[in-house]
């Protein structure tokens, strides 16, 4: 099924299409064949265009993309490491207190329970919300150039993007901070939403990903020049 | 025709990929996915179990559901209960109680009480709306409510709210499509 639907979009897509190909070509062929039926990361994106956290979804995956397969940085996985455990810890502390509850029916288990509820998850939930706010700021991807020479400090783009609710204008942040100097420099750049999307949803490569160069590379020859 | 599939498994006539979103994810994803749903359901259990600790009471809020305390509650009013020690029970007083061997609270008006000088009570309760005193609701032989059947006082009501629990009780069906299809909503969509 899956190879039916590949053959009929290369043969009539056209443009959009071309450029996908180009990327699936590369990093399709080593997967095992049920995830590849099922994962769908190397078609054209194609989303409600009238779906405001799907578009930002999108555009926000495609800048991922461009970063990650074209310059060949590997992705850091530390700020998101960070969030699923404070998660995961709160629904620990949650967890507990249901079964200690269970276990012992209240009033027993006032003393632990408050503990539990109070002291725990709802601190919890504040760490998580100043987390979010403050350390992780809408930073959506953070990702190492290793130095080819195998000094150790990495250079470190982070990407970091907003859309607001029901408007149209996209704005992607690139930072660079050197590995060497721990200096930090940042490029962003706003357009319409729809300068990137087809009519049908269909986010076209073609004009996304010339962007996103252009940002890297005005941050990347300010390096080369000093 | 050639644009008509472009991912395997759309519903031909809408277009509809629930699982879009899904598959477009990796692995952190998909766990954060899960995540958030455990996490509305932790908050709001730990939002209950708060509020239990706070009242003192083991249930907070209850709807009424029956129409012996009229004019004062109809059927289908949510209740907030409190539970504290220190609270003397007096004559005069909307308790919510709880008689043994039956699960489901009656929140009816105290109209006596003895009290010993520890502190002790007895306490009897009629319905407002009712001819006779409770005496016919309470175990076999007893005559008395005691502190211990208290599950809280009410200390303050919403009208008409609690007749959604009352339909989602009369059609549990009803009551678990609604939960299913949020659960779903959470798991299936992914948030920005």
């Amino acid at each position: 099924m899956a190879a039916a639907g590949q053959g009929g979009r290369s043969g009539g897509g056209g443009g959009g299409s071309g450029a996908g190909g180009g990327y699936s070509s590369g990093t399709g062929s080593g997967r095992s064949g049920l995830l590849d039926k099922w994962k769908i990361d190397d078609k054209p994106v194609k989303i409600d265009k009238w779906d405001g956290s799907a578009v930002k979804n999108s555009l926000d995956d495609s800048a991922k993309k461009v970063l990650l397969e074209k310059y060949k940085y590997v992705e850091n996985f530390g700020l998101i490491d960070g969030r699923l455990t404070i998660c995961t810890i709160s629904c620990f502390f949650a967890i507990v207190a249901l079964i200690w509850d269970y276990m012992h029916p209240f009033p027993e288990s006032k003393p632990v329970l408050a503990l539990c509820v109070i002291s725990s998850y709802f601190v919890m939930m504040g760490i998580l919300t100043i987390y979010t706010s403050y350390k992780e700021k809408s930073i959506f991807l953070v990702a190492h150039r290793k130095d080819p020479t195998g000094m150790d400090p990495d250079d470190i783009w982070q990407l970091s993007s907003s859309l607001k609710r029901f408007d149209d204008q996209y704005t992607l942040k690139l930072t660079f901070i050197s590995g060497r100097t721990k200096q930090q420099r940042e490029a962003e750049f706003t357009r319409s939403i729809a300068k990137f999307f087809d009519h049908s949803g269909t986010l076209v490569m073609d004009a996304y990903e010339p962007e996103i160069s252009r940002l890297h590379d005005s941050l990347a020859t300010e390096r080369k020049i000093k | 025709m050639v644009r008509a599939g472009v991912v395997g498994t759309q519903l031909p006539t809408s277009g509809l990929d629930i699982f879009g979103d899904l598959r477009k994810m990796n692995k952190r994803q998909l766990y954060y996915q899960v995540l958030n749903f455990a996490m509305i359901v932790s908050s709001a259990l730990m939002i209950w179990k708060g509020l239990i600790v706070l009242t003192g009471s083991e249930s907070p809020i209850v709807v009424v559901l029956s129409g012996s305390m009229e004019p004062a509650f109809h059927r289908g009013d949510l209740l907030f209960l409190t539970n504290f020690r220190e609270d003397p029970i007096r004559a005069g007083e909307i308790v919510v109680f709880k008689v043994e061997g039956r699960d489901i609270p009656i929140v009816h008006r105290v109209i006596k009480v003895h009290e010993k000088d520890n502190g002790d009570i007895k306490f009897l309760t009629k319905g407002d709306n009712n001819e006779v005193d409770d005496r016919g609701l309470y175990k076999e032989g007893q005559n008395w409510l005691e502190k211990k059947d208290v599950v809280g006082r009410a200390r303050g009501f919403l009208p008409y709210v609690g007749m959604v629990t009352i339909i989602m009780n009369d059609y549990p069906k009803f009551k678990y499509a609604l939960l299913a299809v949020m659960g779903a909503y959470v798991l299936l969509k992914r948030e920005s």
